[in-house]
């Protein structure tokens, strides 16, 4: 398996604050890769850095083997699509697709105007005049029919009704089995699009808590619902990612390969799987990093349900 | 908007500066006479109007192009290197308009009517050669100024532009400070080229300075 995208060890600081701390993972070729996290978690920046737009304070990222801040080889294979991506000023549609295909060798002229037909964007508004989906919709057009190798897409359906977004979907799923390349999406519509990605890498306070295989992420998450003291007994010895407590009751997401149907139906405590997004809305304040969770595994007693 | 818009208010100061000229005919002066040649090369609307334009052209051009340039996958080099060349392809192509409308205003003796549109002392006193250089390097300038306050908000946003003009206008305030007391003998020895060599002089240090801004320039 061939690695397309490589951070090592990046730490970006803007000031005195810092973003980014030893920042690490990798993206193998041709996969679509979920970059999630709440907001301020440091996706835009290790996005802008992985495209050249922007440098580490420390660290390195690799893109096809090459540093890709200035190296214009690289560059020419990445599209960075931003979540405020901006054109210039007297710009129309028909400006985008004119100039895109100059700076794309394999840009696809079809798929631009299907998906400008799917979007239904104006063609005689100023690009500036658009409104936020409409602006989203343009960015998705320009990101993917570049058919450029590495794709990064920040945000990609700001604004886009879901009629809209299940455009995007469709295409990007359809063209990426026709023309395989790297997809970097970072999203909050975790549940939505969690189906698309290969692979995933959650980021929380600029560092890396979470990242592999879709299916090795999410796997062992189990959401336990129930009384407080039940709750709190059955958690207890296991690596608890969030906990929530009302009145007497509790919930709590746990990681564990133990069956816990026999304990739980004991204790009455109810037993249901976890997503991506339950994962993904466990981190914040007071979250664990995996360097964290290695080093003490359980988190017990959990704080909200004893 | 690059080739038209200044092309229109070309138009548009043209047309006030014939209304202007037929307001002093109602007056009374004498269209040819000395007064009026005079009166009439001292409009310089024709300039002033298309510096406003053209600085905001030069500002846009680096402002909201650079981000989009470096989505295409630009890296900052070329990027500068482009929008350098282009500010002399329009540059060029004003120059281009603007000196064949004065051939053509000398030409029919000032439109039939002894009105000064582009035979004024700031475009070189009907010179065809003079208005040529004269646009281009003022249109070059004007675009690399705007383009290096530009790159200067890039950088280090509001920031930027707050220390570059304080910065020039110490730069200009020490020069006339310097200068002052030889200010006479000065202005006996100008030379129209000097204005060339500062036009030349403005371009390279603010293109220079657009490379230097954007070179570690990070897009937000």
């Amino acid at each position: 398996m061939t690695t397309a995208i490589d951070v090592r060890s990046v730490h970006r600081s803007f000031g005195r604050t810092p973003v980014l701390h030893d920042l690490s993972f990798q993206v193998p070729e041709h996969s679509i890769l979920g970059l999630l996290g709440r907001n301020g978690a440091g996706k835009t920046t290790i996005m802008s850095i992985i495209a050249g737009q922007d440098r580490p304070t420390s660290g390195e990222v690799l893109v096809g083997g090459h540093t890709p801040f200035e190296h214009a080889p690289t560059l020419n294979t990445i599209r960075y699509i931003r979540d405020s991506q901006r054109y210039p000023d007297d710009y129309h549609l028909r400006h985008v697709l004119r100039i895109g295909p100059v700076f794309a060798p394999h840009w696809n002229a079809e798929l631009a105007d299907a998906l400008v037909d799917g979007f239904a964007l104006p063609a005689r508004v100023q690009v500036k005049k658009y409104s936020r989906g409409q602006l989203s919709a343009l960015g998705i057009v320009l990101g993917l029919a570049s058919r450029t190798p590495i794709t990064l897409l920040d945000e990609p359906y700001l604004g886009l009704d879901v009629g809209a977004r299940r455009v995007f979907y469709d295409a990007l799923l359809r063209d990426y089995a026709e023309h395989p390349r790297t997809v970097v999406l970072s999203t909050h519509l975790v549940q939505e699009s969690e189906s698309l990605f290969d692979r995933v890498v959650i980021l929380d306070g600029g560092r890396v808590v979470a990242s592999g295989d879709r299916d090795e992420v999410v796997g062992g998450l189990v959401q336990l619902s129930g009384t407080t003291g039940a709750v709190g007994e059955l958690i207890a010895g296991f690596d608890v990612l969030r906990t929530d407590k009302v009145g007497g009751l509790c919930s709590a997401l746990v990681r564990t390969d133990n069956d816990l149907a026999a304990a739980a139906h004991r204790l009455g405590v109810q037993v249901s799987g976890a997503s991506l997004q339950d994962l993904v809305a466990s981190y914040g304040p007071g979250s664990r990093t995996t360097e964290e969770v290695a080093a003490r595994p359980a988190r017990s007693p959990p704080p909200g349900c004893t | 908007m690059t080739f038209a818009v200044p092309l229109y208010i070309t138009g548009v100061v043209a047309v006030i500066s014939i209304l202007i000229m037929v307001l002093f005919l109602r007056a009374g002066q004498t269209p040819g006479s000395a007064d009026w040649i005079q009166g009439a090369r001292s409009n310089g609307g024709m300039v002033w109007s298309l510096c406003g334009f053209l600085g905001y052209m030069g500002a846009q051009s680096v402002a909201t192009t650079f981000p989009f340039a470096l989505t295409l996958g630009a890296t900052r080099r070329h990027f500068v290197l482009g929008t350098v060349f282009w500010w002399a392809t329009t540059a060029g192509y004003l120059a281009a308009i603007f000196t064949a409308l004065c051939a053509l205003e000398l030409a029919t003796g000032h439109w039939f009517a002894d009105l000064y549109i582009f035979d004024v002392y700031l475009l070189g006193s009907g010179s065809l050669w003079r208005i040529a250089l004269i646009v281009f390097g003022g249109t070059l300038s004007i675009f690399s100024l705007g383009g290096v306050f530009a790159a200067s908000w890039v950088r280090f946003r509001n920031r930027g532009p707050m220390a570059l003009g304080a910065g020039l206008v110490l730069l200009i305030l020490v020069a006339l400070i310097i200068t002052v007391p030889s200010f006479g003998r000065i202005v006996d020895a100008f030379q129209g080229w000097w204005l060339m060599v500062a036009a030349a002089a403005v371009i390279a240090c603010s293109s220079v300075g657009t490379w230097g801004f954007l070179r570690g320039s990070s897009v937000r």
